[in-house]
């Protein structure tokens, strides 16, 4: 079956009744955890996992990838509304759509940010639809020891390219790493890391790492400081949804271009959104006519950056759908949701769960669609959320996450894991850590020990296997220009 | 706290994780692998980093956000903290004995506090409502198992 019969397929399944409403649910949850502070993706598909259990893998990641695509939406209402980027990647849309709003351009601001990402949202899956396949192709040459020196090159980017140092990143990477080795080793029966508890045989459940890093941590953190509850003015939506023909003409390029700066980055490992949302904003700063209003409020500083923001969302689901490689936090969670449907991720997930995947793809066409139409009409109820009180608002963040936790095995114990990762969290959030390399090294380092052991076995003991092969040899290339080059850098950098 | 800090826990996370690797048993599995090995480069790797990291932090270049002017907290952090993981505490001390909402209730008492809320009547309503609603949704509506809602409920 062609790619394009395949995705004709995933439309079929994607317009079932139920499905629908599973993406519909999906992308209304979405939105509202990105226009709410203090919850993300990860965490709210993290603490829907015990829900694999019950509802079919279909609809479950039909309504993971409406929450991804949703979150992405939604984050660029309370950067406009209230300048609070949930993410990095919303920065620059509340550097200016806060401007815009307080010049009483908030109707067009979020126009504008609505549109560019179903116009970027829609690039960005076409893209994916239409590389996907060639990326599984090539990816199907690959042995154990490519895949291996593929998922180093994957952790060593997440930790080397996220946050501010290269040491916090993979000191974060490491301890990841660590957590992810607790438990029994599957190929020889051993218990490892477990200190006789026999609650930690099973591992650490990547939820309650996710949950009790990103929910509890983040509430620890914001109450450490004191200061949420003193937090600033919600804007009125002033001015018109409706776009000036003014303002189409200064939008539609900067969304395409966003569109072209978020995809390809994003698909990279460890490109993530923030990088393209910077391009996109420096690119329309250097391109626009009106450069006097970019500081105070251009809409091609919206339009480009938001756009950018999406597309890289939809790069994401590349490597993690055709080589089960996780390049953030969320597509890391959804990692483990497919681990625990029993599916296993990689090139082969094309081929072995075809309709699933393609599904998934043309709920992503659908989800955009819905997006559009959720986002905009129902602004005023996303302001009214934005008014809740922080104390209500983090009780029921906590509440729900440890019910989540709970609910996923009945055990206290988990509980008290979720608190002592909440603690984890508020450290590294206070002393600058990137939580993202934590959480995939938690993930990835089984995978990467049972690859290397494959590939060990494979070539008899040799462990010239993974700088013999070329294409391993080149992944660990470049693994080691990303850890080398930036001290190097900085070095000669030095006076 | 200061990053120092963070170093020597850091390191004391390493060394624990080192004696952990002594206690790795072999397997009897004829293998070129065995279970050992990929921990301890994980945990030799970790200790040089956090090395790294203690001499960084005594040279001053590591970051501590109470130190700077936007992020630093407000009087009353500890409390603050302290509040917040109680609520944890009692969650994780009643879910037993007390069903759900109870300890699901106090739990978000603890955590409304440590954002400045009074203890105080409206905040056991507020929370108790919390807690019966996601009790409600997880248990009810997506049956997944929370346990009872109250101890004399079944």
């Amino acid at each position: 079956m062609s790619s394009f019969d395949a995705l004709l397929a995933g439309f079929g399944n994607a317009l079932q009744p139920a499905t629908l409403m599973w993406g519909f649910v999906g992308c209304f949850v979405g939105t509202l955890i990105g226009v709410l502070p203090g919850i993300g993706p990860a965490l709210t598909i993290a603490l829907l996992l015990p829900l694999t259990y019950h509802v079919p893998a279909t609809s479950m990641f039909v309504m993971f990838a409406g929450i991804y695509y949703g979150a992405a939406y939604g984050g660029s209402t309370t950067s406009i509304l209230i300048k609070t980027p949930g993410e990095a990647a919303s920065m620059m849309t509340a550097l200016e759509g806060n401007k815009m709003a307080r010049r009483g351009r908030a109707g067009q601001a979020l126009a504008t940010a609505a549109i560019g990402s179903f116009v970027a949202g829609t690039i960005g899956t076409l893209a994916l639809t239409f590389f996907a396949p060639m990326v599984v192709d090539a990816a199907l040459a690959f042995g154990p020891a490519e895949y291996f020196s593929l998922m180093v090159l994957s952790l060593v980017a997440v930790s080397a390219a996220l946050g501010n140092s290269v040491l916090r990143g993979l000191l974060a990477l490491a301890v990841g790493m660590l957590l992810g080795l607790v438990g029994i080793d599957l190929q020889t029966g051993q218990p490892r890391f477990t200190f006789g508890q026999a609650a930690l045989l099973d591992g650490i459940e990547v939820t309650v790492a996710a949950v009790g890093i990103f929910a509890v941590g983040e509430a620890l953190y914001l109450a450490w400081q004191g200061r949420e509850s003193k937090a600033g003015e919600v804007m009125q939506v002033s001015g018109s949804l409706w776009m000036s023909k003014s303002d189409w003409a200064r939008s539609w390029k900067a969304w395409l271009r966003g569109a072209f700066y978020g995809f390809p980055i994003g698909a990279m490992p460890a490109g993530g959104a923030e990088l393209p949302t910077l391009l996109s904003y420096y690119t329309e700063k250097k391109l626009t006519k009106h450069p006097e209003e970019f500081g105070h409020g251009a809409i091609e500083g919206v339009a480009g950056p938001e756009a950018a923001n999406n597309a890289a969302a939809a790069g994401v689901l590349m490597p993690l759908l055709t080589l089960g490689i996780p390049t953030s936090a969320t597509a890391a969670i959804m990692l483990s949701a497919f681990e625990g449907y029993g599916i296993q991720t990689g090139p082969q997930l094309f081929a072995s769960q075809s309709s699933l995947v393609w599904t998934l793809i043309a709920s992503l066409y659908i989800g955009n669609i819905i997006l559009l139409v959720l986002n905009l009409p129902l602004v005023g109820l996303w302001v009214k959320l934005l008014k809740i009180p922080p104390p209500w608002l983090y009780a029921g963040i906590i509440v729900i996450s440890t019910a989540g936790v709970y609910g996923a095995g009945n055990s206290v114990f988990n509980v008290g894991l979720l608190f002592v990762f909440g603690l984890i969290g508020y450290a590294m959030r206070r002393f600058d850590f990137p939580a993202a390399p934590l959480i995939v090294g938690l993930i990835l380092a089984p995978m990467a020990e049972q690859s290397m052991r494959q590939a060990l076995t494979i070539s008899m003991g040799d462990w010239s296997t993974f700088v013999t092969r070329p294409l391993s040899a080149s992944l660990l290339g470049v693994a080691t220009v990303l850890v080398v080059t930036p001290p190097v850098y900085r070095m000669l950098k030095r006076p | 706290m200061r990053p120092l800090y963070i170093a020597i826990i850091l390191a004391t996370f390493s060394a624990v994780g080192a004696w952990q690797v002594t206690l790795i048993p072999e397997s009897p599995m004829q293998m070129a692998v065995g279970p050992s090995l990929v921990p301890g480069v994980v945990v030799a790797g970790l200790s040089i980093l956090a090395v790294l990291y203690g001499i960084s932090a005594l040279r001053g270049r590591q970051v501590d956000e109470s130190h700077a002017e936007d992020q630093s907290p407000l009087p009353g952090a500890n409390i603050r903290l302290l509040s917040l993981l109680g609520g944890g505490l009692a969650f994780i001390a009643l879910i037993g004995p007390m069903g759900f909402i109870i300890p699901g209730t106090l739990c978000g008492m603890g955590v409304a506090r440590s954002f400045d809320a009074p203890l105080g009547l409206k905040s056991l309503l507020i929370c108790s409502v919390i807690a019966t609603s996601f009790w409600l949704l997880f248990a009810v509506v997506l049956g997944v198992g929370l346990g009872p809602a109250l101890p004399w409920l079944f």
